[in-house]
């Protein structure tokens, strides 16, 4: 009995063993790695030179860069992700009801978000073209003279946060499946006791989608923090006064541009300790706003 | 029923061998492929790594089978790795699979010189070699690939920048391609006058713009770098004045027209839609390359290529920053005479004939003026003779090596910064040079405390 239960034992590692091997020589070892690399400076082409505490002092008190790119990046993140989150339920709610055609609906607000993001990339640098681009063109149709965007200081950020809205239908699918998971019962019981739309709204569709929202928050948290395809395609040199320059770019340049590989781990656990913070308020806070009855 | 079970359980063992069959077929055909079978199998083998693709990497090609069909000793097996090409450099030597000879940007060498990753050529150097490269080559290109007086690279393809003119507009502007401006204060105007715009002032097509500050501070100045202190340039009286020129005649043009009209334009490198082609740019600062592209793609354009003129007070003529391909050979590499053999045929030390026939394919400029003297390159140069300006600004002493520093990249970042922050408005010349040599600053200091040798 004894040795079946470990024949079983051994049978399971070895079929999760390509996983776990991989997972632990290609994420869990450089994962850990970068900690010790942190603390050195290193360049590639020498071994790592331990330097203690430098990378991190430098990186708080010297690098004027370093606090600007965060800057940008949490503006994105604080604009952006309540946008995303909003819109996604809102698409959600209007997709969830009974109107002939829904399906087709349905998947044109979803395709843009299972384009590749190079892809979607390249488009938005046509359209946004401040001469040749479909925007500029069609405001110069109606006698406005459409901005530079991704060359203006002004509206390059917004420009990104533009198209951070565009995936928005991968996360409106999952509202819609939280949705749907919704018991009719309940709605049923509030006409009975007279509630109209609106109530129905506030008091059962949308406590009931928050596990949803919950998962969907800390997502796109996490997704706004390690925002890099996009901007640099568009603006690989951080774009006009620095106003695109975010955390990753400049994350990616200190460690593959400049070869400062040290710094750059810094960097990178700087950032995991905020994604990790930013999460765990998150977590913190789920059970003031987070419904999980059924 | 059980009939019915047995069968559905057959269909699905057949389903399954079936998948099982195809997924060992596909890994079979990519476990077992071969690469491409060498022509020479008994000779010695020597990995060359180079930094072109697409139409480039057909010319990298020709002239190894050409070095290959040369002699019977050796073997070069070319391969493209463009893109990161400096860091797949780096990991194949500290991974232990270098490769034996590769081009690289010369502005790379410096970091890997100090990080001990390529040989000292001149130990792979014959007395003969020698007296090749120290005294009968040009001095700007010899010391371009030089660093701490080792020779750790040596050219197959070198770069400089001169002003492209379209003499067909220049003759519709009612201007003189064979009296070309003297002056860069000279040369703006024309730009301006060649400049078309539409009703509303929106820039249909730009005469000129003056830009790249890296470059024109070569013009104004002894540029980036110091050599007798070995250390860098930034906010100099001269350099501020390469910018305060920029600003000045970026303002008159109009920022916002002029960068409007340049996001709208092909950025295509090495195809006919060059907007100097097309005509949409009537005067431009570009490479030499791009002689054997108009060659290529528009071969019955007339136009010019001059020097940029310097400014009226305190120029330099003739002043450039050479950059470019530079061979170089691994600390670890595995066949570095066969590599070195390699270098020599291309860069002129055997067979300088041969050597020309290498640059010309490309359109580039080579490390020896012997190289220049050969019939197969004047026979090249009667068909291209606006050549002969990178020629002549090659040999001249205004003519600078990119500064030897490993820490290249982040200064022609932060030079490429203050150009654009003084173009938008957002700062004084003198203020973004000044900050760019706070930031230089900083830099430098942050390597010193980290304990970098330079």
């Amino acid at each position: 009995m004894r040795g079946n239960r470990v024949r079983e034992n051994l049978t399971g590692w070895l079929f999760i063993s390509p996983w776990l091997l991989g997972f632990l020589i290609f994420t869990a070892g450089p994962f850990l790695r970068s900690i010790y690399l942190s603390f050195t400076r290193y360049n590639i082409s020498a071994p790592p030179r331990w330097v203690g505490l430098a990378n991190y002092q430098k990186l708080f008190t010297e690098d004027e860069l370093f606090w600007k790119c965060s800057f940008v990046t949490i503006k994105f993140a604080v604009v952006s992700v309540p946008l995303t989150v909003a819109l996604g339920v809102g698409l959600a709610l209007l997709l969830n009801q009974s109107v002939k055609g829904m399906t087709v609906f349905r998947t044109v607000f979803f395709l843009p978000s299972i384009v590749p993001t190079v892809a979607t990339t390249v488009m938005f640098l046509w359209i946004l073209n401040p001469t040749t681009g479909l925007i500029n063109r069609l405001l110069q149709s109606f006698g406005v003279a459409g901005p530079s965007w991704l060359n203006d200081a002004t509206w390059a950020f917004w420009t990104f946060v533009m198209m951070s809205l565009w995936g928005v239908g991968g996360s409106m699918v999952i509202y819609l499946a939280g949705l749907k998971d919704i018991p009719t019962y309940l709605y049923e019981a509030a006409v009975i006791d007279g509630a109209g739309p609106y109530q129905r709204l506030k008091n059962i569709t949308l406590p009931m989608v928050t596990p949803v929202v919950f998962f969907n928050l800390v997502m796109s948290i996490i997704g706004a923090f390690q925002y890099f395809t996009q901007p640099y395609m568009m603006t690989p040199k951080g774009g006009p006064d620095d106003s695109t320059h975010f955390y990753s770019m400049y994350l990616f340049d200190r460690a593959w541009k400049y070869l400062d590989m040290g710094y750059a781990s810094a960097m990178a656990w700087v950032l995991f300790v905020v994604v990790v913070g930013l999460t765990a308020i998150v977590l913190k806070t789920q059970s003031k706003w987070v419904h999980y009855g059924g | 029923m059980a009939e019915k079970t047995s069968l559905g359980s057959r269909k699905s063992i057949v389903q399954w061998i079936g998948v099982f069959l195809a997924v060992i077929s596909v890994a079979a055909v990519f476990a077992f492929q071969q690469p491409t079978p060498r022509r020479y199998p008994k000779r010695i083998p020597v990995q060359f790594w180079h930094r072109w693709g697409g139409e480039w990497a057909n010319v990298v090609n020709s002239i190894c089978q050409r070095y290959n069909a040369s002699q019977d000793k050796y073997e070069v097996i070319p391969l493209g790795v463009s893109g990161g090409s400096d860091i797949k450099f780096r990991l194949g030597v500290l991974g232990g699979d270098p490769p034996d000879v590769m081009s690289m940007w010369n502005g790379a060498i410096p970091d890997m010189a100090d990080n001990g990753l390529l040989t000292d050529l001149t130990t792979l150097m014959s007395p003969a070699d020698r007296d090749y490269f120290f005294n009968q080559s040009y001095p700007v290109v010899r010391d371009s690939g030089m660093v701490d007086g080792k020779v750790c690279g040596v050219t197959i393809g070198s770069d400089l920048y001169a002003l492209y003119i379209n003499v067909y507009q220049l003759k519709a502007a009612g201007l003189d391609a064979d009296h070309p401006p003297k002056t860069l204060e000279e040369l703006c105007d024309w730009g301006e006058k060649l400049t078309i715009r539409d009703k509303a002032g929106n820039v249909k097509r730009l005469g000129f713009l003056l830009s790249q500050l890296d470059y024109l501070t070569y013009s104004f100045g002894d540029g980036l770098w110091d050599p007798s202190t070995q250390q860098i340039r930034t906010n100099t009286p001269d350099n501020v004045r390469a910018l305060q020129a920029i600003y000045d005649f970026r303002k008159r043009m109009g920022q916002d027209k002029v960068q409007r009209f340049q996001a709208s334009l092909n950025s295509g490198s090495d195809t006919g839609g060059w907007p100097f082609i097309t005509g949409e740019l009537s005067m431009t600062l570009d490479g030499q390359w791009r002689v054997e592209e108009i060659r290529k793609y528009s071969p019955k354009m007339n136009y010019r290529v001059i020097p940029i003129p310097p400014p009226a007070q305190n120029g330099r003529t003739m002043g450039g920053c050479l950059t470019g391909n530079f061979m170089i050979i691994p600390t670890t590499a595995r066949q570095k005479e066969g590599a070195w053999d390699f270098i020599r045929y291309w860069s002129g030390f055997t067979d300088p004939e041969a050597s020309a026939q290498c640059f010309n394919d490309g359109g580039w400029l080579p490390l020896s003026p012997k190289v220049v003297q050969t019939k197969t390159f004047q026979k090249w140069l009667k068909g291209n003779p606006q050549f002969q300006t990178f020629l002549d600004i090659a040999g001249s002493p205004n003519c600078k090596p990119l500064p030897p520093v490993p820490y290249l990249q982040y200064l022609i970042d932060g030079i490429a910064k203050a150009e654009d922050r003084t173009v938008r408005g957002e700062m004084a010349p003198q203020a973004a040079m000044d900050d760019l040599a706070r930031l230089m600053k900083q830099e430098l200091t942050k390597r010193k405390e980290l304990g970098y040798a330079r």
